[in-house]
């Protein structure tokens, strides 16, 4: 790995971190920390808390016990705008009007950067067609999102959060209702954004395979805690997988990019299943 | 605004100022239509001469004294109204909400109602001046849209839940106004009737300027919120992530729409349906930008209150019809078209 050479700088840390919504915990004690410019990929079973941990590092959740930390800094102490020039988020079903067009939507993304009531700057109309630029949109600037198909639908969201010029940026499931070229396509940009822009990315994924195709690190989630984190060759084990998605698997490699693959074999019953919930 | 949708194109800039001086130019006609009309009508010519003041004396005296701060009350009603309609519509983020959709038009009627009753002796003559009526109107307004919030913000529930707790406190208010009309003397319901309809027939200058200055403070806050309603565009979660406050600023809108309910109906009564149908057709008309929407909005308010006190003044006279039943016309059918079509508002 060429990246173990930098000092490994850490950017976000939940430390003891409490977390839930109303009447329902989902993490006692939360530790994990995220190492700056990586693409960290969240991934495990459905309701392991991959959203809420994500959304705790962008305080739309505050934790109701223990620290969320920024480069050091307890993130509930920026100001709103203060902290959308530092972390982005594109949330997991976002939605705007349909008529509204792509340029205007990327636009939405420079909010934290305007000043008062002046007309856009020039620094927000070079970062709106910059974003346009880098998700291959400029020739649909001026086209109503509503006409746009699934995959370059993503790819606006992604553009407006690429507006939002934050060295931090948080993906909840952006693969989801993609087919899987779109999900191709969309995770090569967003690949794209670490190794070029040295950007921080953590990206919730459903899909195994293509957090181990296009991450470095992974963090598993199960049961409310942290299952395993690290660079993906340390992770991506087959009794690891087994344990968290409760299935039986194969792991192999594929040749030509050295990364791991995940064949599921078949789901078996959790220990608390078999204890018949005791 | 460089970044308004097509606006790198300067055919797009072209057809979106023609739309707006479009509008402009239908409320000055409109305005001038309002003045020309009435008991005697005027030219043009003349409508002008007297507005600068060089025209007949009796002309200038009608003009002035009667039609200006009629027409004038129509159209601060209609802009305050239609600017209510658009913030709460951008707060909850829905094209149905709306100042009498939410309860607070009501609210400002129930306000009305009891102060007709409290401050009535046995004769049916008001004990106090008829000038504290606004205040009650506004009172009672305020009362009610603070229920709203309060309940939402307790709740914390989401824009159109928001809505039918508008809906759900309207209708009380509307039961209890029905309540006092029956139970109370003819020439108190009567009286009330015409306030509850809506009707600017009375306006006076004094009312005018008490109207124009809250106006002065509150339409430049409303522009100032504008940037904050275009990030309201995106769902709340997406909006909170570009860096807005997202409660908060649904509070200050909710509570800017209240104070411009509450001014416009002081006066002018319960005209309905302005708030929810000029800030939609703006969407339509112009689209693009919050700013711009808003500009439009008000325009489109104002023309339309204008527009249906001057239909009750020519199709109804020498009978005093409120300006509200007109509105209500138009603005009930447009209701079920909105209806019809807000099943695809959202991508």
């Amino acid at each position: 790995m060429p990246d173990s050479e930098k000092p490994d700088r850490t950017e976000i840390e939940l430390r003891r971190a409490a977390l839930g919504y109303a009447g329902k915990r989902v993490f006692e004690s939360l530790d994990l920390s995220i190492a700056a410019g990586r693409l960290t990929a969240l991934c495990g079973p459905n309701g392991c808390g991959k959203s809420t941990a994500l959304r705790a590092m962008r305080a739309t959740l505050p934790a109701e016990a223990g620290d969320v930390l920024l480069r050091g800094r307890p993130i509930s102490a920026f100001p709103a705008r203060a902290l959308a020039r530092e972390v982005a988020m594109l949330t997991q079903s976002p939605s705007a009007p349909e008529e509204m067009t792509v340029e205007h939507l990327v636009s939405l993304g420079r909010y934290a950067h305007r000043r008062g009531f002046s007309a856009d700057a020039r620094a927000d109309r070079e970062a709106v067609a910059g974003a346009l630029e880098s998700t291959n949109l400029a020739h649909l600037a001026d086209r109503a999102i509503g006409t746009l198909s699934g995959g370059q639908l993503q790819r606006v969201w992604i553009a407006m959060v690429l507006a939002q010029a934050a060295p931090v940026i948080l993906l909840d499931e952006p693969t989801n209702h993609l087919d899987i070229a779109h999900a191709l396509e969309v995770l090569s940009l967003v690949r794209r954004l670490g190794t070029e822009e040295s950007k921080t990315v953590v990206v919730v994924l459903h899909d195994l395979n293509l957090a181990a195709r296009f991450a470095d690190e992974i963090i598993f989630f199960s049961g409310g805690r942290v299952a395993g984190s690290g660079p993906v060759d340390e992770v991506f084990r087959r009794e690891l997988i087994e344990e968290v998605f409760g299935i039986e698997c194969i792991v192999r490699r594929e040749e030509a990019s050295g990364r791991p693959y995940c064949i599921p074999l078949a789901a078996v019953p959790t220990r608390r299943d078999r204890l018949g919930h005791g | 605004m460089s970044l308004v949708a097509g606006a790198s194109r300067p055919a797009a800039i072209l057809e979106r100022g023609g739309k707006f001086a479009i509008l402009a130019l239908v409320l000055a006609a409109l305005a001038i239509a309002s003045i020309g009309f009435g008991s005697s009508a005027m030219s043009v010519g003349r409508v002008l001469l007297a507005v600068v003041g060089e025209g007949q004396r009796t002309d200038t005296v009608i003009v002035w004294s009667l039609r200006m701060p009629r027409m004038l009350m129509a159209a601060l009603c209609g802009a305050a109204l239609a600017l209510a309609g658009f913030a709460l519509q951008r707060a909850t983020r829905n094209a149905l909400a709306a100042p009498s959709v939410l309860g607070i038009v009501d609210g400002a009627a129930l306000g009305v109602m009891v102060f007709l009753l409290l401050f009535s002796n046995e004769s049916n003559a008001l004990i106090v001046s008829i000038l504290w009526q606004p205040l009650a109107a506004a009172s009672g307004a305020l009362l009610f849209a603070l229920t709203v919030v309060l309940l939402a913000v307790r709740t914390g529930a989401p824009p159109l839940r928001v809505i039918l707790y508008g809906v759900a406190l309207g209708a009380l208010a509307k039961a209890g106004v029905t309540l006092f009309m029956i139970d109370g003397p003819v020439h108190r319901a009567s009286q009330a009737a015409v306030w509850l309809a809506g009707s600017v027939h009375q306006a006076r200058w004094s009312d005018l300027s008490t109207l124009a200055g809250a106006l002065a403070l509150l339409v430049p806050l409303a522009f100032l919120l504008t940037r904050r309603m275009d990030q309201l565009e995106l769902d709340e979660q997406s909006a909170a992530a570009t860096g807005l406050p997202v409660r908060a600023t649904q509070l200050m809108l909710f509570a800017l729409a209240t104070c411009l309910t509450a001014a416009a109906v002081s006066f002018a009564g319960a005209i309905g349906f302005v708030g929810l149908v000029a800030p939609h057709a703006a969407r339509l008309l112009v689209g693009g930008r919050a700013f711009g929407q808003a500009v439009a909005a008000a325009l489109l308010g104002a023309a339309m209150v204008t527009a249906a006190d001057l239909v009750v003044r020519l199709a109804f006279a020498p009978l005093e019809v409120p300006a509200g039943a007109v509105t209500a016309v138009i603005g009930a059918p447009y209701f079920l078209f909105i209806l019809l079509r807000a099943g695809r508002v959202h991508a």
